[in-house]
């Protein structure tokens, strides 16, 4: 699987939505359950799924698609 | 099957709650956030949990985060689970609103130190003696306050906690000789707290969260990321500590206790077979791997101790096994010890269940652990209301392999939990003694019965309600009672709440019945609840002690009382107690005037009421 169907598969799994509904543009506005808790559920299981540490200013920051992958290129 | 990713898939393709949980056991501790997801959906697609559980959560931190380790915490526990999170901080308002409204079972009161009193929040150490002292009397006097409020509108189990300090004392390494140890000032409180709570309110805990920083450690409890983004403390692994710790309390409520733990022998209470290695081959000594098995068999006296009963099912020959029992130097658990024993060559199946008859106690109580997965597997299947627990292969992980069970923790513990293994060798002694008498009236006589009765007794209240809730043949009305119910009603003159314990040639029963009877203040009484424990049956204890209960009712100035019969599937044989016992009849309600009523002849003979001749 390459980079963005796991991020989708993540986040799909997370707020319990259809994989198809989480597209390259998605970002936190668009789905509902990606309220404040439902961020750090994701970043968590992006951490844990992935094998990454973020530091607070990055969890602030990725409320988006684009920029979980962006941050992921540059492990 | 060695690594996590191993014991996951094995996990994911279990097919019962009991499965999953069993394959999980080696790596529950280390469980990733999408792992836990993955057994989520797992479980809620093989389990249907058909008891309902509402949790309420009164909170000055973050508890959002804890959805996933509740949901999959309570599905392996087979419960449904339904939460209710207060508004962030609201606490006294809670206790009239939201929460009590939502009639929860279980509450968990997530505080702070600096919740108590804001003198948390300053250095503790900067304090004088009488100024700590003062200190603690205020926050404890604080937490009394909130939940007696609670308590008065909500019946359930309140459980209390205080999120762990999130920094190391503030002297540091030198805290532990310094005269006002910030340490030994909140053990103190929290001492002086868990007594003012047990000692004043009923169904009340106090949870030490601070065990959690002693098993896992502060910085694996904690993750201080999320605590400065949202206020919400912990990391995955301490997640999964502390709700593994804190079901305990909804299966207390809502599921049956263990009652019993059945061992095999060989690989399981000492190392080797005996029937190959013998009593002096096998391993159960000071060195390893004897000392594994001495570690858990002490384990399991101590929870022997607590009222637990041991049973011993081995694929043996009896004598061997008395054997070892008898002379071993380093066996721990000795013949003494076990309320029950099948040492024979029979299926363990067929075992367990005449161990569950003779003990009377439900399958659904017990525990089964054996080394041997085909053993398991073989119980699991044919008995699925058995707790199966296969030893670990890792020798060393042996002594701990009960830890944590929910269904174990002892809550509350009472004289007649401590004694209890000693009640079923009494009881014993009393069934050679029937065998040996002419006829079930010299029996009795030869018991040398005594009744101790007592009315509205505080300290009764755990038993009582103990009681209350586990009795269910010797039952008139199956009214099932908490702690803080009886505690309100013994403390009410509109109601008599009485209670009888047996003694005899062999021994104390303990308290074994309970009548509770309400409208005693208008002379117009009724009969909540009349029960016994089956352990009594048989002896005519029932009329002795309702007996009593009519002269208290006499002097307590009752003109008239009223008696129901509730049938239940479990009560049939108490269906003409009251009929049976001296009460009138009209319409399916039972009556009786107390100063009229009159009992049986037949059976007081042989029991003496404490306190009269």
């Amino acid at each position: 699987m390459d980079q963005f169907s796991l991020v989708q598969q993540a986040i799909a799994s997370t707020f319990g939505v259809d994989p198809a509904e989480v597209c390259l543009e998605t970002a936190q506005k668009d789905i509902p359950e990606w309220d404040s808790v439902g961020h750090l559920n994701l970043m968590l299981v992006l951490e844990q799924t992935f094998g990454l540490m973020f530091d607070v200013e990055t969890m602030t920051q990725l409320t988006s698609v684009k920029a979980i992958l962006q941050r992921m290129e540059l492990q | 099957m060695t690594t996590y990713s191993e014991h996951l898939e094995h996990a994911l393709r279990g097919a019962s709650s009991s499965q999953i949980g069993e394959a999980l056991r080696p790596i529950k501790a280390q469980l990733s956030l999408p792992d836990i997801n993955r057994l989520v959906n797992r479980l809620r697609s093989v389990v249907a949990p058909v008891i309902t559980v509402k949790l309420a959560i009164v909170r000055t931190y973050a508890v959002e985060l804890l959805r996933p380790y509740w949901m999959m915490e309570s599905l392996l526990q087979g419960l449904d689970l339904q939460i209710y999170e207060a508004p962030f901080g609201a606490l006294f308002e809670e206790a009239g609103l939201g929460a009590a409204a939502f009639h929860p079972d279980v509450t968990y009161f997530c505080l702070r130190w600096e919740d108590l009193d804001p003198r948390f929040s300053c250095a503790i150490t900067g304090l004088s003696e009488s100024e700590q002292d003062d200190l603690a009397e205020s926050a404890v006097e604080w937490v009394f306050g909130l939940l007696s409020a609670f308590r008065r509108s909500n019946g359930g189990l309140v459980v209390f906690t205080l999120l762990p300090s999130c920094v190391d004392a503030e002297l540091g390494q030198y805290d532990a000789m310094a005269p006002n140890s910030e340490r030994a000032f909140r053990e103190m409180t929290k001492r002086r707290l868990a007594k003012r709570l047990k000692n004043n309110l009923a169904s009340v805990y106090f949870e030490d969260l601070d065990m959690l920083c002693e098993s896992l450690g502060r910085t694996n409890l904690f993750d201080m990321r999320l605590w400065h983004l949202s206020r919400y403390p912990f990391s995955t692994q301490g997640a999964l500590a502390l709700i593994g710790r804190l079901i305990s309390y909804p299966v207390l409520v809502k599921q049956t206790r263990i009652k019993v733990i059945v061992l095999d022998a060989d690989n399981t209470m000492w190392g080797g077979i005996l029937g190959e290695d013998g009593i002096d081959g096998i391993a159960i000594g000071p060195d390893y791997p004897g000392s594994v098995f001495v570690s858990f068999q002490r384990r399991l006296l101590h929870l022997q101790e607590r009222g637990i009963l041991l049973a011993i099912c081995s694929k043996n020959n009896a004598k061997d096994v008395a054997n070892v029992l008898r002379v071993h130097p380093h066996q721990v658990l000795r013949e003494k010890h076990f309320a029950a024993l099948r040492v024979n060559w029979e299926p363990k199946t067929k075992n367990l269940m005449s161990i569950a008859e003779e003990l009377n106690l439900g399958l659904d109580s017990f525990v089964f652990v054996d080394d041997s997965p085909h053993e398991c597997l073989q119980v699991q299947e044919q008995l699925p209301q058995v707790l199966v627990v296969q030893t670990p292969s890792t020798l060393v992980d042996i002594p701990g392999c009960l830890e944590g069970l929910p269904r174990l923790q002892a809550l509350s513990l009472t004289q007649e939990d401590k004694k209890r293994t000693n009640l079923y060798v009494q009881e014993q002694q009393r069934k050679k003694l029937a065998a040996a008498s002419v006829d079930h009236g010299q029996y009795l006589q030869s018991l040398e019965m005594v009744m101790s009765v007592t009315f509205n007794e505080a300290k009764h209240v755990v038993r009582i309600a103990q009681l209350t809730q586990k009795t269910n043949q010797f039952n008139l009305t199956t009214h099932r009672y908490l702690e803080a119910e009886i505690l309100r009603m013994v403390n009410d003159p509109d109601y008599v709440v009485a209670d009888f314990s047996l003694t005899d040639v062999f021994g104390e029963s303990g308290i074994v019945g309970v009548a509770i009877v309400s409208g005693v203040l208008s002379g117009i009484a009724e009969v909540e609840a009349f029960l016994m424990s089956c352990r009594v049956i048989g002896r005519g204890a029932e009329t002795v002690f309702l007996r009593e209960l009519m002269r208290e009712c006499v002097r307590r100035g009752i003109r008239h009382i009223n008696a129901q019969y509730f049938p239940t599937p479990k009560n049939a044989l108490v269906k003409e107690f009251w009929s049976q016992n001296g009460f009138q009849q009209n319409n399916g309600v039972y009556y009786a005037e107390p100063v009229r009523w009159s009992p049986p002849v037949s059976s007081l003979g042989n029991i003496t009421v404490r306190g009269q001749q």
